[in-house]
């Protein structure tokens, strides 16, 4: 792979992953947040 | 008679060696001596830079005749390899242990990067993740821009110019990690160079945010409030990204441990472990850090002829991520139809928490009831998450490169 093509692939990548992280913590931060709220209701 | 350069080693050693490592020897020791008190004026980092300067001014000074004949230090040798010799210089030189141990597996990147990881606060990031983010992908620019113009325009091999990218990433450890894995005959350079460079960020960043944000702009207030995120929460965000990017990328899954246990243990109230963390090993892994490299900062270090090629490309790499972060900052002032201070941009470059409180000041200066700094703490956050993944993927991949 030469080098131009490499660096675009690694940005690429390091920003896919980067936005997969967010996309997790979002996730997992609407789902704590609705069992908090369900919790909260029942109590 | 008593022979003058066996009383005096450190001086006959001036007088036997060739005039070009004489002439480095005598600079390393002035360097060190300015390094010192630069840190020491608090010009430049204290933490590393005292260490540093004067480990740097002792192995220059302190040499004399090895048995063999030829001349060596008290302090360390990087360059032994068989186990016979590495057992002898353990039992010798003061500072092997400390190499053998800690600096060659990359132990000692990974102790500072637990001292991080319990000083940093993860909630400003969950507040604005996606902002926090973006920018910190924008401010990966110098890593990139450096990687191709090492390879391709200073003649360096993939992993050297992989390894001096990473100061774009203005992480230390990380620097220290990757250049363990990819570089390691450069390490030395590579790392003095980036943790000088990170000092000087304080210095050169103002200029940048001048020229790149008009004035007008700086004082856009951003205030958030610190997020009400509950420890439980946060502890399972940290352990959740921490498996999915060890997952990711395992190569670099000592550094992500490091990093978010430190984090974890904050969360989970562990006072002790916190404290440890925190006071302990922090600053003991930063002290020894600066020493060593100081001590391995002999004459031949600056006699290579990379170390400008690192001088240069350090500088661009630093540069161009500061330039990469205050375009993301833009972006985001137009995405958020102008809510958004391009300052913050700068924070995306993960220097914890320099960038981010230079970015505080440079709001301040303009209106001194802006507030930007928890937008920039999470941009700061994204910065070291987004500079272990850059370091994790290449290390795993930087072998591609033809």
């Amino acid at each position: 792979m030469n080098i131009f093509t490499y660096a675009a692939f690694a940005y690429a990548l390091m920003a896919v992953i980067s936005l997969a992280v967010v996309g997790v913590i979002v996730l997992l931060n609407h789902v704590l947040n609705k069992q908090g709220k369900e919790a909260d209701e029942n109590d | 008679m008593i022979d003058f350069t066996q009383l005096f080693p450190g001086i006959g050693t001036f007088l036997t060696q060739d005039p070009a490592t004489v002439l480095a020897r005598i600079g390393l020791i002035v360097l060190g001596f300015i390094l010192a008190y630069l840190g020491f004026k608090g010009t430049l980092e204290p933490l590393i830079m005292v260490p540093m300067g004067i480990g740097m001014m002792a192995v220059n000074a302190g040499m004399l005749f090895l048995t063999d004949g030829s001349t060596g230090t008290m302090f360390l040798d990087a360059l032994v390899s068989d186990t016979n010799g590495l057992m002898n210089i353990l039992q010798i030189d003061f500072l092997q242990p400390i190499y053998t141990f800690t600096f060659s597996n990359g132990l000692i990147a990974c102790l500072v990067f637990m001292g991080i990881g319990a000083r940093s606060e993860i909630s400003f990031m969950l507040a604005r993740p996606w902002q926090s983010i973006i920018i910190a992908i924008f401010a990966e620019l110098g890593t990139f821009v450096t990687l191709i113009l090492g390879f391709k325009f200073f003649g360096l091999d993939a992993g050297a110019a992989a390894a001096i990218a990473t100061i774009g990433g203005a992480d230390g450890p990380m620097v220290l990690f990757t250049s363990l894995h990819l570089a390691p005959h450069l390490f030395v350079p590579i790392s003095i160079i980036a943790y000088l460079y990170l000092s000087l960020t304080y210095g050169g960043y103002p200029y940048l945010i001048r020229l790149f944000v008009p004035h007008k702009y700086r004082g856009i207030d951003m205030y958030i409030e610190e997020p009400e995120v509950p420890a439980r929460t946060k502890f399972i965000f940290i352990i959740v990204v921490c498996t999915l990017l060890c997952l990711l990328l395992p190569v670099a899954s000592p550094l992500f441990l490091s990093f978010f246990i430190g984090m974890a243990v904050k969360e989970a109230n562990i006072g002790h472990y916190v404290k440890i963390l925190e006071e302990t090993i922090s600053y003991i892994s930063t002290f020894f850090l600066g020493l060593l490299l100081g001590c391995l900062c002999d004459a031949n270090t600056l006699l290579n002829p990379v170390v400008f090629k690192i001088l240069v490309l350090g500088i661009t790499a630093l540069a161009f991520s500061a330039i990469g972060g205050l375009i993301g900052g833009w972006v985001m002032y137009h995405v958020t139809k102008k809510r958004f201070n391009p300052v913050v941009g700068i924070a995306g470059v993960s220097c914890v928490p320099t960038t981010a409180k230079l970015a505080q000041h440079a709001a301040s200066e303009e209106d001194p009831f802006s507030m930007v700094l928890g937008a920039a703490m999470g941009a700061n956050i994204s910065g070291v998450i987004t500079s272990a993944i850059c370091a994790g993927i290449f290390v795993a991949t930087v072998s591609l490169v033809h």
